[in-house]
């Protein structure tokens, strides 16, 4: 398959700051990527460096075997950093964007007339910018990002201040493109958001590369420290079972998440579960992208970083 | 659909189109740029003459004067005159306004009194006063005729008029009176007064340079003082009002987050040049509106000749060269910047700078070939505003290797500072939080 974005040791820093260290991707053409982090990671910064806004200080970047800057206009850019010419029509923007990606033509407005439709904003190319809702101006920076077909979509944090209607509207034409053979690569900090939607994970933090595969591989690299159990009776209590470290709610009403032991054997808490505890089902949970990430975390730079970014998810 | 590629010039265009096109072509600009000065000038032309007008609705009416006879001749042959101040004014006024025929019209639209004259008795003053107050009278004239005789106890000359009597009308009262004190004492002295005011009217001298080359040309005070400052304050207008947009628009994509989406599309440079470029065109139509304005004006007074083609030639020159350098600044300051106010204080040592050519104004165009105005006119950024006084302002012609030089310096500035600007508009763009001050800007011109 045909790589889409390569990085090779590519580093940048901004004064006495190291952004990204020394990174190497390989992004295949096609593909749906989830590009994570928490915030301050170097997403921003590698992005910002695959569309040439600004230049690596060493390595390499390609994009579709050419360099960033020719490539410029095969890629359609949703920055995190985005937003309108307030006094400019909705039709006008957008226009004026796909002019600067250099598509031109009589059915360019027709064509935009079409994806206004398509993102559910059909009766406002004649209004001002300024006069949309945030919302909405967020959907017509998407449209702008998309209009000139691209083959290759970077969404810097697409979903950030939608609310879960424009999400799925924005969501649902993400995967339209992707399975049009789009190469999605997609930035966020809320990693289930990820975990959802994106088939490869590349994960960074503090500008170094931490992850990177397909979600099922990524999951099976890290030990299941999680038993999902469903009991009989909800007034059940596991925290005194042997191995079991904490208890948490789960995603039913009726289900618990139990995190067991850094040394105890998930099958042997589980048997022992069952054994004493009557319950309607019983599992080892695939670890989050979340739970994930905090284990590597933990791994790299300890249990007290580990905690801020903890901190730092579940605010997200 | 035409789906096109690595179009560098084109997309500059379209930059730059989109600058003009929301800048130009938007009613705050028609307002402000062109409406604003048309109806300026129409005030001036139209309001003001009707407002004056309006003023002089003629004195009709009669005007009872108690004098001795010869006194109440001259007043009446005075008052006949029409309006006396008027007259006088006029008669100050230089040939080329009162030779014009839009002023002759505007100024022969003042009104013509008619007013009778009628001799009255001393000592009924009290009841004519009252008269006056009624409305029967326009006015009581009481001249003693101790005025007339001057015999060293002089008495003074009393007017009463109706408490609603306008000041032009008054005017013309006091005036023929004044003038016909004077002329009845002449006469009663046996002297011609039409004679004696010809005889102390000043004449009108002109100076007539000689020039080295043996041509006399005649000195103009307004070819001399008001010309070249119109060609400076163009200069200033054109390329500062566009500058200013230029600012405001690269703050307000800075401002408005808009600024990474049209990178993710275009360069830095092709930004840069594209809006550059759309402000130039905005700079150009204001000079050619005010420029055409200014002409009109030259033309329409017959004073066309006061600007030869070359100084237009070279005016067009020095205005290039003074947009670019204007742009360039207005540009780096607007791209390293987040907002409108943090602007001011990386303009307030520019603009202090800028205004030097208005500052020292009044020397250089009184010695356009001196020291300080030969050394302004070859230095960056003052070069072009400078030259552009020294040339229109000189009465000897500017030596062609001064023009040469300060042309040629003026595009090697206007290069280096594109650099310059280039270099810190590169770093500005993407920068948040505070701004910098002028000497990190320097630090981004090394790094850039």
């Amino acid at each position: 398959m045909s790589i889409a974005i390569d990085l090779t040791n590519v580093s940048k820093a901004f004064g006495e700051t190291r952004a990204v260290n020394d990174l190497n991707l390989q992004i295949p053409e096609g593909s749906m990527c989830g590009f994570l982090g928490p915030n301050g990671a170097g997403k921003s910064t590698t992005i910002r460096m695959i569309m040439s806004i600004i230049h690596a200080d060493q390595g390499d970047i390609q994009v579709f075997g050419a360099t960033a800057l020719a490539s410029k206009d095969r890629i359609g850019y949703l920055p995190e950093e985005r937003g309108v010419y307030r006094k400019m029509k909705v039709l006008q923007f957008v226009e004026y964007i796909a002019n600067l990606k250099g598509m031109h033509g009589a059915s360019l407005r027709k064509t935009i007339r079409t994806w206004l439709e398509r993102i559910e904003l059909p009766e406002v190319e004649n209004k001002k910018c300024e006069e949309l809702s945030k919302g909405m101006q967020q959907k017509v920076q998407f449209l702008a990002a998309i209009i000139h077909d691209p083959e290759l979509i970077i969404l810097d944090e697409p979903f950030s201040g939608l609310d879960p209607m424009n999400a799925q509207v924005i969501g649902s034409i993400i995967h339209d493109l992707h399975a049009e053979g789009k190469t999605i690569l997609f930035s966020t900090h809320v990693l289930h958001q990820a975990e959802q939607i994106c088939d490869r994970i590349i994960m960074i933090d503090q500008g170094y590369k931490v992850l990177d595969g397909s979600l099922a591989s990524i999951q099976a690299q890290f030990d299941p420290k999680v038993l999902t159990i469903e009991p009989v009776d909800s007034s059940a209590n596991f925290t005194s079972l042997p191995g079991v470290e904490s208890v948490s709610a789960g995603k039913t009403n009726t289900s618990f998440n139990l995190r067991i032991t850094d040394n105890a054997d998930p099958t042997a808490v589980l048997q022992e579960i069952v054994a004493k505890v009557p319950v309607l089902s019983a599992r080892v949970a695939k670890p989050s992208l979340d739970e994930i990430f905090i284990e590597q975390v933990v791994r790299s730079r300890g249990t007290e970083a580990a905690d801020a970014v903890r901190t730092e998810l579940h605010h997200a | 659909m035409q789906y096109e590629r690595n179009y560098t010039m084109r997309k500059a265009l379209t930059v730059a189109w989109r600058e003009f096109k929301h800048t130009a072509m938007t009613k705050a600009f028609l307002f402000g740029a062109i409406v604003m000065p048309l109806l300026m000038m129409g005030l001036f032309i139209v309001v003001v003459p009707l407002l004056t007008e309006s003023n002089n609705t003629p004195l009709v009416g009669t005007v009872v004067v108690l004098a001795e006879d010869d006194v109440l001749e001259e007043i009446t042959i005075q008052i006949e005159r029409g309006n006396t101040t008027l007259t006088e004014v006029l008669e100050k006024l230089p040939d080329a306004i009162t030779n014009d025929p839009i002023a002759s019209a505007l100024l022969a639209t003042a009104p013509k009194s008619d007013i009778t004259i009628i001799e009255g008795n001393p000592s009924e003053l009290d009841s004519i006063k009252a008269q006056v107050r009624d409305g029967i009278y326009k006015g009581v004239i009481v001249v003693p005729d101790s005025t007339v005789t001057q015999n060293g106890n002089e008495d003074k000359i009393e007017i009463f008029i109706p408490s609603s009597f306008s000041p032009n009308h008054t005017d013309i009262l006091t005036s023929a009176t004044s003038r016909a004190v004077v002329d009845a004492r002449l006469k009663r002295l046996s002297h011609n007064p039409a004679a004696i005011r010809d005889l102390i009217r000043r004449p009108r001298a002109t100076a007539t340079r000689l020039s080295n080359d043996g041509a006399e040309i005649q000195d103009n005070e307004i070819a001399r003082r008001i010309i070249p400052m119109a060609f400076m304050m163009l200069l200033w207008i054109a390329t500062f009002t566009s500058g200013q947009y230029l600012l405001t628009t690269t703050i307000e994509e800075k401002s408005n987050k808009v600024m990474e989406v049209l990178l993710s599309a275009v360069s830095p440079m092709q930004l840069l040049g594209g809006k550059i470029l759309g402000q130039a065109g905005v700079s150009a139509v204001i000079l050619l509106m005010y420029g055409s304005a200014v002409m009109a004006g030259l033309l329409a007074f017959a004073l066309g000749d006061l600007v030869p083609v070359l100084h237009l030639v070279l005016f067009a020159i020095y205005f290039v060269i003074a947009y670019f350098m204007i742009a360039t600044i207005m540009a780096a300051v607007g791209s390293a910047v987040n907002e409108l106010r943090d602007a001011q204080s990386l303009m307030g040592p520019i603009m202090l700078v800028m205004v030097i050519p208005m500052i020292i104004w009044p020397v250089l165009s009184e010695h356009p070939n001196g020291m300080l105005a030969t050394i302004t006119s070859f230095t960056p950024p003052l070069l072009p505003f400078v030259m552009i006084l020294r040339v229109t302002a000189s009465t000897e012609p500017i030596a062609i290797w001064q023009i040469v030089l300060s042309i040629g310096v003026g595009i090697v500035s206007v290069v280096a500072m594109i650099w310059m600007c280039a270099r810190i508009f590169r770093i500005g763009v993407l920068m948040q939080g505070k701004p910098p001050s002028i000497l990190q800007l320097a630090k981004w011109i090394r790094q850039g």
